[in-house]
């Protein structure tokens, strides 16, 4: 036997440094420049706010806007969590008549802008509208149902941006591992405490997401919340942009807005701290849906039908019976049909690469990389009106380089349509983001260091190993950034070139003018246009689980 | 069945179809000149384009640049916005920016162009005779070519017999005591009702013109919410007694094809205030433009304008949205005839831009949101 022979070490072990400087990888880089691109109009929005302003908003209705908006924002919330994580769990974990459907259909609302359900909301219930009048002519006093209000706006908003919690939270009951359920029936809990104590907790990441993106649409909501007379931070911007005419007072009310949308992203990541949501299982088994008994399934059919009447198809038939008393100029909608299509396209595919970049490089530092998402996600809470301001500086210099060049026409156009471009990304950089995050987080961090420890790069793991598992979140965030481009107002009135309209601007520009059945034809246009994504992208979601047929 | 990997097929199908609808967009630019399309070759320097900047957005206005293109084959080309976007993307362009011309509906917001310097005077004889001297700015870098009136819409019951001068319907009557909780008005943030107090400051002075606004937010049926036709709406709904609009909205309303709109204006009446023997006249507000600052067509923009003067546009004009003709001598449209025949403020409508932050921090001061 061969003596093994146990020396002294020649020098006392040094101990490894506890942390080596690395010099960030091109991805993480990557992921920085991503972030700072995002957020180059809100630098401009804080330079604007610098700059000293004649007339400002007193302090107490500044007080107000900020309180009604954060009413506003928390009412949004609460309820867009409650009915899209409701039914999104209705929908993955139980059968009932008309389950199959309502999977894809209730995401399909998000083809409706929310200005769309405020105009139809606010003729259907104004005092000269078909339900206070019928009300009135039974004898009712049907002054209590004033949809212009705060309360109205909250139930507008909440109905308009359920879908964001809806599909994300689905995506995350889609993917939960079966195995920690059993394991909670097993331990004795019924399915209604499995759902509590373990599906609901483990899905928080994602509901959480989907709720702060909701949010976030509420704060830089102006269409909607203007038409139905509610004062929030966001009016208050547009306020003092138009009416005293002061870019440097409304760049003041948008930091405000910022604050609140930072704080937001804050107490949000502060939700998630320190909880690892990692399942150790690596088994994926199919999902077993609980059969609802008669009277339960068909009130969750009640509950899904009424979602989608109220969200989208009462507001669409009340437009579409206003757009029948109005003639349309079809070959201006065709036009402007294209130029949404193309637009949107276009963005959908730039914005998502760069968010994908953006979550990759974050990831891809052992342990997480905060900083990038974060500042890339504060786009998305600034008014449109604001980031189009802010984008302005930019626009300035390169419309003046253009000028210098002795722009030809056809120029002109490439230059305007890459500032809008350069615009949506700017904004809904957010969008792609947190889907994208709450899909990644499904990768354990041992699924990583396996894959590190067997050889594979940085780059290599990210490409067979999360993308695949995240293929489902991918899809979300290409489907919000398509149908959120179409439905896109503000930066898309300021940075436009000549002879350019969209199919939002022409429904704003004829609500604009109270013209209602006209603002109809492209408002129902816009939502014909974005449905169609909508499905087919809902529904590939749907098969998204791993190991699904 | 081996999964087939869609997603990168997906992605380039998108990508192609992306690349087309852009090129296409680019290449079938409208705006692009044509070689050999027009007849004659136009002069160095002027392209045969008039870029219009406008925030107005009739359909009817169509007719206006049509009309314009075949008196004299310049090609208009438009770009339409509310008017503070327009102007800071003006502003923000600077001196490369391509406005020939700037059409606004009000006062109000060409008094802001002309502040932030966006505009160029322009002597014209054509224009200084067709259009009076109150609905001009004085040094001729905006014109007045339509004009609208503010008036007040009673339900049946309630409206002032029309010949009766001691009770006739004057603006201080939304303050007054009779119609408390009886008024319905929009929100103060629309331009028609910042003109309209920066009128009656101007009037009355601020003391009298902010007491005013408090009385009518005392008087007011329910929180300001909607635009002008809501207002009228809630008049004819029995809402309230008395509305505070644009004429051309309730114009709008009784020749409509809908029935429910015209059932709506029989079912209230259009008053024009002010017009008692003594009483200034109901004020009146203007559609209108002038020669952008640095416009590369200059030339076309000014025969643009003096085209607007013109009988032909101006008949154009108003039939668009049942606005008066502002031009000397210009007959309104045959449908209109019956409502134009009223005493108009002579108050210069350049004022209504000059009081404009003064009276936005009235409206916050009284409370009317």
């Amino acid at each position: 036997m061969t003596a093994i022979e146990v020396r002294a070490p020649a020098a006392p072990l040094a101990m490894p440094p506890a942390w080596t400087p690395r010099a960030p990888s091109l991805l993480q880089a990557g992921a920085i420049a991503a972030a700072l691109l995002a957020i180059a109009p809100l630098v401009a929005v804080v330079v604007l706010a610098l700059r000293p302003a004649e007339a400002t908003i007193s302090a107490g209705l500044l007080a107000r806007y900020a309180a009604d908006t954060a009413a506003l924002a928390a009412a949004v919330g609460v309820g867009s969590a409650a009915l899209g994580a409701g039914a999104a769990w209705l929908v993955v974990m139980h059968r009932f008549p008309g389950r199959s459907v309502f999977e894809w259909a209730l995401a399909l609302p998000l083809a409706a802008p929310a200005y769309a359900l405020a105009y139809a909301y606010a003729d259907l219930f104004d005092v000269a509208g078909p339900i206070q009048t019928a009300l009135r002519g039974a004898g009712l006093d049907a002054s209590f149902l004033q949809v212009r209000s705060l309360p109205g706006a909250a139930l507008i908003l909440t109905t308009a941006l359920y879908p964001y919690v809806y599909l994300t939270a689905r995506a995350a009951f889609l993917n939960q591992s079966v195995c920690a359920l059993e394991a909670a029936r097993t331990l004795g809990c019924t399915a209604g405490e499995a759902f509590r104590r373990v599906a609901l907790p483990l899905a928080r990441p994602a509901i959480a997401a989907g709720a702060a993106l909701a949010v976030m649409e509420t704060l830089a909501d102006y269409g909607a919340v203007a038409h139905l007379g509610v004062g929030t931070l966001t009016t208050g911007v547009v306020r003092a942009f138009a009416s005293y005419g002061s870019v440097e007072a409304a760049a003041r009310l948008s930091l405000a807005l910022l604050g609140a949308a930072a704080l937001l992203l804050w107490v949000e990541r502060l939700g998630r701290a320190g909880e690892v949501y990692a399942t150790s299982s690596a088994r994926w088994r199919a999902l077993a849906r609980v059969p609802l008994s008669r009277p339960a399934g068909w009130a969750a059919t009640a509950f899904c039908a009424g979602l989608l009447v109220a969200a989208l198809l009462l507001p669409a038939a009340w437009l579409a019976y206003k757009a029948l008393s109005a003639s349309p100029d079809l070959p201006r909608l065709v036009r402007a049909a294209a130029a949404s299509l193309g637009l949107a396209g276009a963005a959908c595919v730039i914005t998502t690469a760069l968010a994908l970049v953006i979550a990759f490089g974050s990831r891809a530092r052992l342990g997480g990389w905060a900083l990038p998402a974060r500042l890339a996600s504060l786009g998305y809470a600034a008014p449109g009106v604001v980031i189009a301001v802010g984008l302005l500086g930019p626009a300035t210099l390169i419309w003046r380089a253009e000028g210098a060049l002795g722009g030809a026409p056809a120029l002109g156009v490439v230059v305007a349509l890459g500032l809008l471009l350069y615009a949506y990304t700017a904004r809904l950089t957010a969008a792609a983001l947190e889907p994208l995050d709450a899909g990644l987080a499904r990768v354990t961090p041992s699924m990583e260091r396996a894959a590190r420890m067997l050889g594979e790069s940085e780059a290599g793991t990210l490409r067979r190993i999360h993308a695949p598992l995240a293929r489902g979140a991918l899809w979300t965030a290409a489907l919000l950034v398509f149908v959120d481009v179409l439905k896109e107002l503000p930066a898309t009135l300021i940075l436009r070139p000549f002879d350019f309209d969209t199919l939002a601007i022409l429904a704003a520009n004829y609500a604009a003018d109270e013209r209602l059945g006209q603002a109809a034809w492209p408002a129902l246009m816009l939502v014909a246009l974005a449905i169609g994504p909508m499905v087919v992208l809902s529904r590939r979601i749907g098969r998204s689980r791993p190991g699904a047929p | 069945m081996p999964a087939v990997r869609l997603r990168p097929i997906l992605m380039a199908v998108l990508g192609v179809v992306l690349g087309a609808v852009l090129g296409a967009l680019v290449a079938c630019d409208r705006n692009a000149p044509s070689s050999g399309d027009e007849a004659s070759r136009p002069p160095p320097g002027e392209a045969g384009v008039l870029n219009l900047y406008t925030a107005r957005h009739y359909d009817a206005d169509r007719a206006l640049y049509d009309g314009f293109q075949r008196a004299t084959g310049v090609r208009v080309r438009t770009l339409d916005g509310a008017p503070d976007l327009l102007i800071e993307r003006m502003k923000a362009e600077g001196a490369q920016s391509p406005a020939d011309v700037v059409l606004m509906a009000d006062a109000g917001a060409l008094w802001r162009a002309q502040q932030a310097d966006l505009l160029q005077p322009v002597r014209s004889a054509v224009l200084d005779r067709r259009i009076p001297a109150t609905l001009r700015d004085p040094e001729g870098r905006w014109f007045g070519f339509a004009r609208r009136a503010r008036v007040l819409v009673y339900d049946r019951a309630s409206a002032p017999a029309p010949d009766a001068d001691a009770d006739a319907a004057a603006y201080a009557d939304l303050a007054d005591p009779r119609y408390r909780g009886q008024v319905c008005v929009r929100s103060s943030d629309n331009i028609y009702n910042l003109s309209t107090l920066a009128a009656l400051i101007e009037r009355w002075g601020p003391e009298r013109a902010e007491r005013w606004a408090r009385g009518v937010v005392v008087n007011m049926a329910r929180p300001p919410q909607g635009g002008d036709l809501d207002q009228i709406k809630a008049v004819a709904a029995g809402a309230c007694k008395v509305a505070l609009v644009n004429s051309y909205y309730w114009i709008r309303l009784a020749r409509s094809a809908e029935a429910a709109d015209r059932a709506a204006a029989a079912r209230t009446v259009m008053v024009f205030p002010e017009q008692a023997q003594g009483a200034p006249g109901t004020l009146v507000n203007i559609s209108g433009g002038g020669v952008a600052r640095h416009a590369p067509n200059r030339a076309n923009a000014v025969a643009f304008l003096e085209y607007l003067a013109s009988d032909a546009a101006q008949a154009i004009l108003a039939e668009a949205n049942n606005e008066f003709p502002a031009a000397e001598g210009a007959n309104a449209p045959e449908a209109l005839r019956g409502y134009a025949d009223f005493r108009a403020d002579p108050l210069p409508v350049a004022v209504y831009g000059r009081r404009q932050a003064e009276a936005q921090a009235m409206f916050d001061r009284a409370g009317w949101r």
